[in-house]
């Protein structure tokens, strides 16, 4: 049985990513029950009444143990019962779904855009090596890789949104009466995103190929007489291709985090937003959901990405072949 | 040579963790720091200059409001204009330089220590122990830093310290990683071997034997981690959940700032070149220490 090995890697993995899902849960819960402190009193503040302090102690079974209290948050949400909100007094499960799809959207366009673009500078940037092009790119690429997303967020929606007017400074896509007016909305959260990831999956690319092209088999192509694009691309890119791949799968993982900051910028209504106003809020059953499916995903994206990088890995391919 | 290949990770020679280093090593390796490290240097410097001396050279309070009018435009009073509630904001950024400095570093030697111990333990000890560490660190890795340093800030209120107290516990897997596979290169030597000989204790044997053979891979993470951490922490500032008002804190300045852009671009940019320069320089330093001290992971997982 060759497909044996790869088979159980994954398998032990995907086993991995579930015993985190349950830490992280456990970990969620207890960042906000086991805190010192009155529980009650932390999320209505120091100056609620005592009845409003006995009606939420109640509404949250605070009385209980935290262990029993934990398994009844957990089962509840194995059953798609995220409790309800404490600000909108309404279920909480219905606000993720909508807020969850609008954050996907957006990672999905911001990959999207974010894989051939980066590939394809980090391929330019190799071709034309230590000219003008690769400098500039490399300077780039160190101040994207060093300016905070909120601080190229914000000066984008200056330059292109409030001075230019081309585009709409915020990404309130409630309000989009068309595709085209949601998907310009979008435009800048996709940029500010790319912004911050371009740089890591550039310089992968650059030297892979760089190394690549040094190699003998390339040497004998471009001695064949082939043609230089011919050469790059269908020659020596997919051989440099690994390393990006791994560097991508890094950076879909980091998108499921740096996209909250890029939300807020925005004030994109997805799942970052609304964590962070349900933190403000102290909305602690929003809260509790909220982080916990978004810590979901960012363990199913990594889950996705180890998978994929070891399926495309050419040397584990190699094996199975 | 490009600049490319002066912040590459890839090209960077393989020549390190040097096993033993001699006495009047560092000179030498010194000596092999790229130019633009020692630039970079220079420039942590004058940060770390102007972040002790900011009460001398600031020319109001930081805080104090309405020592000029609002969104007054850069004059040869207030150098970078004021901000909405009249502050001058030169004043603010100089004072925020401590801000971030001290929380940034505090974090980063947070995740040094406490990895590097870590790391060099689980390393040398290796066999279950270490099997059943890394797993769990593992598991660790596998939380989305920024989720959790929302929900343990916002929880228990936002403060400097416990900022830098959870930015620098979130990268601790991290580091540990890393020690722990230079170590594990240190403890197959022989000097090790002698010393367990010799009856040293574990302890003695991590701290005295092998901390020093993988000190500049320890650099390399302090240094890597304070990039980070000030990303990570002006984050957490901008969304509110860093410093609190009216500290002088540059990822806070942004998000006050950001609502008046059209009145004044100052109180925005400001604080905004400041944090992108110096993370800029922290990269390009730590490019340049890694290139003498050895092997680092790479890339921008926050």
């Amino acid at each position: 049985m060759r497909v044996d090995p790869i088979f159980r890697l994954i398998v032990t993995r995907m086993t991995l990513s579930f015993v985190s899902l349950l830490a992280v849960s456990l970990i969620i819960f207890a960042s906000i029950a086991l805190l010192p402190g009155d529980t009650a009193e932390r999320i209505l503040g120091r100056d609620a009444t005592k009845q409003s302090l006995e009606a939420l102690r109640v509404q949250l079974h605070l009385a209980d143990p935290a262990p029993e209290r934990y398994g009844r948050w957990l089962s509840g949400i194995v059953q798609g019962d995220f409790g309800r909100s404490l600000v909108a007094d309404r279920p909480v499960l219905p606000y993720i779904e909508n807020y969850l799809g609008r954050t996907l959207v957006l990672g999905g366009l911001a990959l999207l855009v974010h894989i051939p673009l980066s590939i394809g500078l980090g391929l330019l940037a190799a071709a034309k090596r230590d000219g003008p092009v690769d400098i500039g790119m490399s300077i780039a690429v160190l101040i994207g890789m060093s300016v905070p997303e909120f601080v190229v967020g914000i000066f984008l929606v200056l330059f292109l949104a409030t001075d230019l007017q081309l585009l709409p400074p915020l990404a309130l896509v409630d309000q989009a009466r068309s595709i085209w007016d949601a998907l310009a909305m979008l435009a800048l959260p996709i940029v500010t995103l790319n912004f911050a990831m371009t740089a890591y999956v550039v310089r992968q690319t650059r030297s892979s190929m760089i190394d690549v092209l040094r190699s003998d088999y390339v040497r004998m192509a471009n001695l064949r007489g082939l043609s230089r694009s011919r050469v790059l691309l269908v020659h020596a890119l997919p051989n440099a291709l690994a390393p990006a791949i791994n560097a991508i799968a890094l950076n879909a993982s980091w998108l499921v985090g740096g996209i909250v900051v890029v939300e807020v910028v925005f004030n994109y209504p997805g799942l970052g937003r609304l964590l962070v106003e349900s933190i403000r809020f102290r909305d602690v059953p929003m809260i509790q959901g909220t982080a916990l499916v978004l810590s979901a995903t960012y363990i199913a994206v990594n889950l996705v990405a180890d998978i994929l990088t070891l399926l495309l890995n050419p040397k584990l391919r190699t094996r199975l072949a | 040579m490009t600049a490319f290949d002066l912040i590459s990770a890839q090209s960077r020679q393989q020549d390190g963790p040097d096993v033993q280093r001699e006495r009047g090593a560092m000179p030498r390796l010194l000596r092999r720091l790229p130019v633009n490290a020692w630039l970079a240097a220079l420039i942590l410097i004058v940060y770390v200059v102007v972040a002790i001396f900011a009460p001398a050279i600031s020319p109001f309070s930081p805080t104090e409001i309405f020592v000029g009018s609002p969104f007054q435009s850069p004059d040869n009073v207030y150098w970078l204009g004021t901000d909405n509630l009249g502050r001058d904001v030169l004043s603010r950024v100089l004072y925020g330089s401590r801000t971030i400095l001290l929380m940034a570093g505090s974090a980063a030697a947070i995740s040094a220590i406490l990895g590097g111990l870590i790391g060099m333990f689980l390393g040398y000890l290796g066999g279950v122990v270490d099997e059943i560490c890394m797993r769990a660190l593992e598991i660790i890795m596998s939380i989305p830093s920024i989720i959790f340093a929302l929900l343990i800030v916002g929880i228990v209120g936002a403060s400097g310290p416990l900022v830098s107290v959870t930015v620098g516990l979130l990268a601790v897997p991290n580091v540990s990683r890393v020690m722990r596979a230079a170590a594990q290169q240190v403890a197959a030597e022989d000097f090790i071997a002698a010393a367990r000989a010799r009856g040293e204790t574990r302890l003695s044997i991590v701290l005295r034997e092998i901390l020093p053979n993988v000190a500049g891979t320890l650099i390399v993470e302090f240094s890597i981690r304070t990039g980070y951490a000030i990303l990570f922490i002006g984050g957490l500032g901008f969304l509110g959940f860093g410093a609190t008002p009216p500290t002088p804190d540059w990822g806070l300045m942004v998000n006050e700032g950001r609502g008046t852009i059209d009145a004044s671009i100052w109180p925005v940019a400001a604080p905004a070149v400041c944090m992108a320069v110096l993370v800029t320089t922290v990269n390009i330093f730590t490019d340049g220490i890694t290139r003498i001290l050895g092997p680092a992971d790479t890339g921008r997982t926050a």
